[in-house]
This record gives structure tokens, C-alpha cells and sequence, in this order.
């Protein structure tokens, strides 16, 4: 834990963890990167120690297109944690890879009146600290 | 083996309030004793107790419960998972457990202060475990904005409106107008919905559920004992838990290839099977409500209506009390009675089925209560 009073209003930042350590490695080279099935052949989001399709403990990181459309969001008013309350209000999208999987992340220019489902997509990186890159993406053409 | 073997017998609850200014384990106390006098029954009866469980936020132990009342010995305890997912879920393993004659009087409680005590996503750390890393950084925080990003996507996929959404909340703050327990009693309109805040689009604050302090408890015994007590037996026709495959919570349901794959559709499939029942016979059904929505998504599930079609349902008033063929929520529910992670909901069921509701449906003989549809979920059918 870092230290953080109640009134700093920080961003709240992953914890980083043996099973997610290759999502946020690879993000940090502007890598996105989920897990796939080595006996399925099935994606998946987010990590697990296994493959929830199957159950095969025989997992690895592939590198993914980055591509994807808008699948859902939402915008998000006050009351809120600190820091987004001061950017509010702030949207969150729900994006659906190329590859298959879903994802939860930001946005970046795009308002949010041009907002449409299945808008094409792309994966960007913004790096937040030094060990955090978090994967947003951007309307793709 | 379990169908029609236990009752509900005694229900109890505090008042409702937004900060009640006692602890949850007194609070607790409190309901337990209201329910034990409602029953006819007295501390020492009890060797069962059953609760529900969020993670980290657990004062009231079975231990410090069964001490502080004086319970002589306890032969069954237990908590049970997930939040809202387990407002029934209590109730299911003290049927259990009397069924398989483990115990023969179990307490089932919820005790929560969830008005004073704040939120908990408030409390948020500086680095976010599990899950939660890949959404809370993103600002996908509480629970309202989870469930705002499965909502849009139903809206879109099926057609539903902010409206239909709205028509909820007013026919369920119509019921809780006429009872005295209920938090909010005025009533509203689809207007007065639509027009308040938003808070998590599309959610808006009179969309969302009450933050409110309090406790229920009902006391669960053998069929055959009920027959003896003080106050007609509400029969546990039917319980059941369930949860569904690659499962994960919230927001999380659109990391299945279909977020509308909801644990609540394994409940309510088990819950009728064991009952031998479908939702013809169901009179009155007690949903949890923590956001409008989620009532079409039980009205779906439990098939009142075909997926994408709990939005017509509700707008024709079908769910109205007292003219609809499904009146829901006839204490208010969470959006309009209280906010005791849909635990309240069970004790309306069994006013339904004593025939004592404040908006009481008409010679109700079957009453369904479900839990939260988003999580691991629970069901319960009662009858006469």
C-alpha cells in the first residue's frame, strides 16, 4: 500500500500480480495481451489460472490485434471516488476485442454524444506511474 | 426431500431508518427477538442460525448472535456468500437443515447499516486486487455503474426504455405508500423517475435503491411444528441457489459470451423444479430490486414474460398492485421500503401468504422471493 489520505484524491491503480504481471508488462511496451487456451483454442478475459471454457490449466499470453468495438458504457455522476468525482462526469466503456473477449476500459477523444454501439475501435496506452499503462481506447478511423 | 418439510414461522424486523444509531449486531438482536415473539418461541428453541455475508463487512457472527440471545447450544450455522446474491440464500440452508433434521429451529437474519455505515466502494484502496483491477481504475467503481453498463446494453439489445425502467420504481413506491414501514411513502410518477438526477447513465437516483440502516429475521421450523405455533405457517415449497457457467459478478456478466446469462435463471429453474411449479401458480413475487432493471431481468428470468419482453410487461401494469396479474414488490421493495440486501423481501412473502401485507394480493396461496439476479443468486417459493 502506498500512503494515501482520504483527501488525496489519487486514482485508484491495479494491484499487480503474478497471474496479471503479463497483461501490464505488455501494456507497458503498448502491448495488449489476453490469455488463450493451449487445448480449447478459446480466448479469455480477464485472467485466470486456468481456462474457464475447459478447465485446462495449459494457458499462455498471446499478443492481440487491439482492435475491437464499442459493446457498451456508461456515464458516471457524482457520488464517486475523489478523483473521478472532480473529472465527472466521467464515461467507462465496455469493449468487445476482435478476438472475442470483452474488456472494461476509458476513452479517449471521443465525446460521448458520438457514441454508438459497434463503433470500430482501437487500443491505445496511457501510462499512469511507473509500473501502471492502462489500456483506453480510440475510435478507430 | 425438502419441498413443503419447513415453514416460516415468525418475522421480524426494525424500523427502517437512515441512520438507527445502534450497532448491527444489537440491530440483529433485535429483529431475531421480534421474530421469536411473533412465532411463539423463545431463545432457547433455537439451535440454527443462518445470515447472510458481504466480505468485510462482518460483525454479527452466529457465535456473538447465539451468545447474546442465550441460545443454549447451536447444531447448524452458517453464512452465506455474495452480498444480495444471498438474500434467500439463509432461508434455503435453515430449510435444509431442518429438512435433513440436522436442527429443528433456525434463525435466518440480515442486520445492515448500510445508511450510516457509508459505502463501501468509498473505501477503495490506492491498489485494487482481483478483478476490480481491470474496471476500478477505469472509474467503474460502485455497484450503480456496473450495473449502468449491463443495463445500456440490455436497453439496446432489447429494445427496454428509461420509462418502462421508471414504471417500476412507481408502482413499488405506490405499494410502499400504504405501508407504514416503508422509508419513502410518497408517490411518484414516471416523470418525477426520468427527471431526477442521474446518476450512472442510464440509472437515475429514483432508479437506485435506498441507502437505509435495519434488520429482519425470520424464524424457519419443521412443517410439522409450524402446525403448533402461534401464526400461519408459510410452507417452504421450493428453495434453491444458484449460479451459472464462467460466472463473474456485475459488470463482470459481459465477460460472458451472453450477460443476460444470469445466475438468477439457475434459481429460478431449480426453485420451480422443486416446488413443481411455473409462474402461473406464482401470485405475488418479491424481486430484488437494487436497481430498476434488474426487476425486468427476474420477470425474464423466471418467465413471466419471453427475454426482452419484461419492458411491455411492466409498462401494461402487469406488476401493478392491486390490478396486475404479478403484483411485485408490495412492500415497496428496495427502491421504496428499505435497503436490507433484499432480506425484507422474504418477510414481505410471508405477509402475502399469512394474508397480513399491507397491499395485500387477493387469496395469494403462492408467493416466489428471489435474490439478487447479478450475482450468485437464491430463490425461495412459500405457499399457505
Amino acid at each position: 500500500m502506498t500512503e494515501q489520505t482520504e483527501m488525496t484524491p489519487q486514482r485508484p491503480l491495479p494491484e499487480i500480480t503474478p497471474l496479471t504481471e503479463p497483461f501490464w508488462r505488455a501494456a507497458q511496451s503498448k502491448k495488449l495481451v489476453i490469455q488463450r487456451c493451449a487445448k480449447c483454442d478459446e480466448y479469455q478475459f480477464p485472467p485466470e489460472l486456468a481456462c474457464t471454457h475447459c478447465g485446462s490449466p495449459d494457458i499462455d499470453w498471446h499478443e492481440v490485434s487491439g482492435r475491437a468495438t464499442l459493446y457498451s458504457w456508461t456515464v458516471a455522476h457524482p457520488p464517486m471516488l475523489p478523483y473521478f468525482q472532480e473529472r465527472s462526469p466521467w464515461p467507462v466503456v465496455a469493449v468487445e476485442l476482435e478476438e472475442g473477449p470483452r474488456m472494461i476500459a476509458g476513452i479517449v477523444e471521443t465525446p460521448v454524444d458520438e457514441y454508438e454501439f459497434g463503433m470500430s475501435l482501437v487500443a491505445e496506452f496511457e501510462k499512469i506511474s511507473e509500473d501502471v499503462t492502462l489500456v483506453m481506447f480510440r475510435r478507430d478511423g | 426431500m425438502i419441498r413443503d418439510k419447513t415453514a416460516i414461522v415468525g418475522i421480524g424486523t426494525t424500523e427502517y431508518v437512515r441512520d438507527i444509531g445502534r450497532p448491527e449486531l444489537q440491530t440483529a438482536l433485535e429483529a431475531i427477538r421480534a421474530a421469536l415473539d411473533d412465532a411463539g418461541l423463545t431463545a432457547t428453541d433455537i439451535d440454527a442460525i443462518f445470515k447472510i455475508e458481504t466480505p468485510g463487512e462482518e460483525p454479527n457472527s452466529e457465535l456473538e448472535v447465539a451468545r447474546n440471545l442465550g441460545v443454549p447450544n447451536l447444531r447448524a450455522w452458517g453464512g452465506a456468500g455474495y452480498g444480495g446474491g444471498a438474500a434467500c440464500a439463509p432461508v434455503v440452508h435453515a430449510a435444509m437443515t431442518i429438512a435433513t433434521g440436522m436442527a429443528d429451529v433456525a434463525v435466518a437474519f440480515r442486520s445492515r447499516n448500510r445508511g450510516s455505515g457509508g459505502r463501501p466502494w468509498a473505501r477503495t484502496g490506492a491498489r485494487v486486487p482481483g478483478i476490480g483491477a481491470f474496471e476500478i481504475p477505469y472509474g467503474l467503481v460502485g455497484p450503480v455503474q456496473q450495473l449502468a453498463l449491463v443495463t445500456r446494453r440490455y436497453m439496446h439489445e432489447y429494445g427496454a426504455t428509461s420509462e418502462q425502467f421508471a414504471r417500476v420504481a412507481v408502482a413499488q413506491r405506490a405499494c410502499a405508500s400504504k405501508n407504514p414501514r416503508a422509508y419513502f411513502r410518497e408517490p411518484i410518477t414516471v416523470d418525477d423517475v426520468i427527471s431526477s438526477r442521474m446518476i450512472a447513465d442510464p440509472l437515475h437516483l429514483l432508479d437506485c435503491s435506498l441507502e437505509t440502516d435495519g434488520a429482519c429475521a425470520v424464524i424457519v421450523t419443521s412443517a410439522e411444528r409450524a402446525r403448533d405455533l402461534k401464526q400461519p405457517p408459510a410452507y417452504i415449497m421450493g428453495v434453491s441457489q444458484g449460479m451459472g457457467p464462467r460466472h463473474y459478478m456485475m459488470s463482470g456478466l459481459i465477460y460472458k459470451e451472453n450477460p443476460f446469462d444470469f445466475p438468477t435463471i439457475y434459481a429460478a429453474r431449480d426453485v420451480y423444479a422443486m416446488a413443481e411449479i411455473g409462474p402461473n401458480d406464482v401470485d405475488v413475487a418479491l424481486f430484488y430490486d437494487v436497481f430498476s432493471a434488474m426487476v425486468l431481468w427476474q420477470l425474464e428470468a423466471f418467465g413471466f414474460c419471453e427475454p426482452g419482453e419484461a419492458g411491455a410487461f411492466v409498462e401494461e401494469g402487469r406488476i401493478d398492485w392491486p390490478d396486475g396479474d404479478l403484483p411485485v414488490n408490495t412492500h415497496g421493495g428496495s427502491l421504496s421500503e428499505a435497503y436490507v440486501h433484499g432480506f425484507n423481501h422474504i418477510l414481505e412473502g410471508v405477509r402475502q401468504i399469512r394474508g397480513t401485507a399491507d397491499c395485500q394480493v387477493k387469496d395469494a396461496s403462492i408467493a416466489l422471493v428471489a435474490a439478487a439476479a447479478v450475482v450468485p443468486s437464491s430463490a425461495l417459493v412459500l405457499r399457505r
